[in-house]
């Protein structure tokens, strides 16, 4: 059976029109007091890939699940596309997050299942709850679950167990779950720390890709210099909580990193081929 | 040169505490309560253990015939045996059945909503808290002699040992993929039902096994207040002081107990 490319069915459907991100002002400060964002405005265009640099603890988890909602912010307010995310809760929420893809840095699979079972968590939000606890799956999202493990060229691994995977095979099976969303934004939260150096280009090409083909917003956060300057057209640098960059992420200087990073740069700050 | 480093740094490490004199104080102290507990002018309980050499002609007797089974007697011990398997077996599925939402329920990855699980988990430690023969004692004035009462009480000891066993390993457990669920935005229930239930059903499968092995147990004792299967025919013999039958009892239920054992054994190494 031959499964005609993803961007044939999803980067034509009205479903998956790009959206911009802004925020305004936007802080967090978590229960047990640590200050995570303060005073963040942002304005990011539908299409674009960004970047998101800083050291670990600089805010960058926190802000990038700001937009979906799973941190909410304390005050300020965050808007994706025509939605404004803050304030907002219960099935209005799931659905905003069902256009928002998101892959993770330890892939967040459930590794017993397989390969199959796992894209169709993308399809949580737009299927009755009965319908899942039946495991009751539409012909169209069969379809669909396939042609997104087609995209990242992971069709033959539909029936493994997850956990069988390797590192980079389970990202790609995440990024299939994502694009199963058939969404408008992608997060991805450091999705390429626990990737050798090969697999890590091949899962940021696949990000890259996924930014072109579909004009989907990708917004990725990194800690390695090299990658944010080769993958992403945009980069903000953040650190502790606050934006100290925003520019082009081909002509950021290494002075730029050090004021990033706050200290001078180290072997460990890139990734190499 | 490695002296000198090995010199330095035992100047640097700090001295390890010593806490012998305050582990001396809590090993007098337990050893003194189980003491007290033995001195029955204090308010302990009076252990006599003469008695054990002072009746010990009566406990020999009793060993000698229980060392004489009467294997002529193990037809009639089939069917009642029988039962006692079936009450095992049915109490266990439904058990199963049942536990895996109130499970879900009383733990807190799976339930964020506070109050419903509390409530739950109480009604499970209330559940729990009371005796399974007491259980069946109760049950048996209530619904009648019969295998109807154990099974009942099989029941609802099993699903106090899975719920509150099985939510306290979910809630230890680490389980990502509940933030991909809400990040594609998911309802609990949808995340419980396709990512929490395939990473923790060997958990769920591993507490079933073991209720099913407590039941055989269990149930053959049920029967001696009434609540069916082989422990009635045990209790009936008891009072005949058929003692050579009811050593064939016993040993049945041992085979039984241990191949129930080997078998769910065998179904835990295939689990994992």
């Amino acid at each position: 059976m031959r499964i005609d490319p993803l961007h044939a069915e999803v980067g034509t459907s009205p479903a998956s029109a790009s959206w911009s991100i802004r925020l305004d002002d936007v802080s967090v400060t978590y229960p047990n007091g640590t200050r995570a964002l303060s005073g963040v405005s942002l304005d990011i265009a539908a299409g674009e890939m960004v970047s998101i640099v800083g050291l670990s603890g600089s805010g960058k988890s926190t802000l990038i699940r700001t937009i979906n909602g799973l941190v909410p912010a304390s005050s300020g307010t965050v808007t994706v596309g025509p939605h404004t995310v803050t304030g907002m809760r219960g099935r209005a929420l799931r659905e905003l997050r069902g256009r928002i893809g998101m892959i993770f840095q330890g892939f967040n699979l459930a590794d017993r299942s397989d390969v199959y079972r796992n894209v169709l968590v993308g399809s949580f939000a737009r299927t009755p709850t009965w319908r899942t606890l039946l495991g009751v799956t539409t012909a169209q999202d069969r379809e669909l679950a396939l042609r997104s493990l087609d995209s990242v060229g992971m069709l033959e691994k539909v029936w493994n167990r997850a956990g069988q995977l390797s590192g980079g095979q389970k990202q790609r099976v995440a990024i299939a779950r994502a694009l199963m969303q058939q969404p408008s934004v992608m997060l991805a939260d450091e999705p390429v720390a626990s990737l050798d150096p090969p697999t890590a280009h091949a899962v940021m090409h696949d990000l890259r890709r996924v930014n072109r083909d579909e004009q989907l917003t990708v917004l990725v956060n990194i800690h390695l210099m090299d990658l944010a300057r080769q993958y992403t057209t945009r980069m903000i640098g953040l650190r502790a909580g606050e934006v100290v960059y925003d520019g082009q992420a081909a002509a950021a200087t290494d002075h730029d990193f050090e004021q990033i990073y706050g200290r001078p740069i180290q072997p460990r700050d890139v990734l190499g081929a | 040169m490695t002296s000198s480093l090995s010199a330095a740094r035992s100047a640097e490490v700090p001295p390890k505490p010593r806490s012998r004199v305050r582990t001396a104080l809590v090993f007098l102290a337990f050893a003194a309560f189980t003491v007290a507990t033995c001195i029955p002018a204090i308010g302990g309980i009076e252990l006599d253990v003469g008695a054990l050499i002072r009746n010990w002609s009566n406990g020999s007797g009793l060993l000698v015939q229980f060392l004489q089974p009467d294997f002529g007697f193990l037809p009639r011990t089939i069917g009642p045996m029988l039962e006692t398997l079936q009450m095992a077996v049915v109490g266990a599925a439904l058990a199963a059945v049942v536990s895996v939402p109130l499970t879900l329920w009383a733990a807190a990855p799976t339930n964020p909503n506070a109050p419903t699980r509390v409530l739950v988990r109480t009604i499970i430690n209330v559940v729990r808290s009371v005796p399974d023969l007491v259980y069946a004692t109760v049950l048996v004035a209530m619904v009648g002699v019969g295998a109807l009462p154990g099974l009942i009480t099989l029941f609802l000891f099993d699903l106090g040992i899975i719920v509150k066993l099985v939510s306290e390993a979910i809630d230890a457990t680490d389980l990502p993929i509940i933030e991909a669920g809400r990040a594609a935005g998911g309802t609990q229930t949808q995340i419980n039902r396709r990512g929490v239930l395939p990473q923790t059903w060997p958990l769920f499968a591993n507490q079933w096994l073991y209720t099913l092995e407590l039941n055989v147990r269990i149930s053959a004792i049920l029967g001696i207040v009434g609540a069916g299967g082989i422990g009635r025919l045990l209790d009936e013999r008891r009072a005949f002081y058929a003692y050579d039958d009811v050593a064939v009892i016993v040993l049945e239920i041992l085979v039984v107990v241990v191949l129930i054992e080997i078998f769910s054994n065998f179904l835990r190494r295939r689990l994992v």
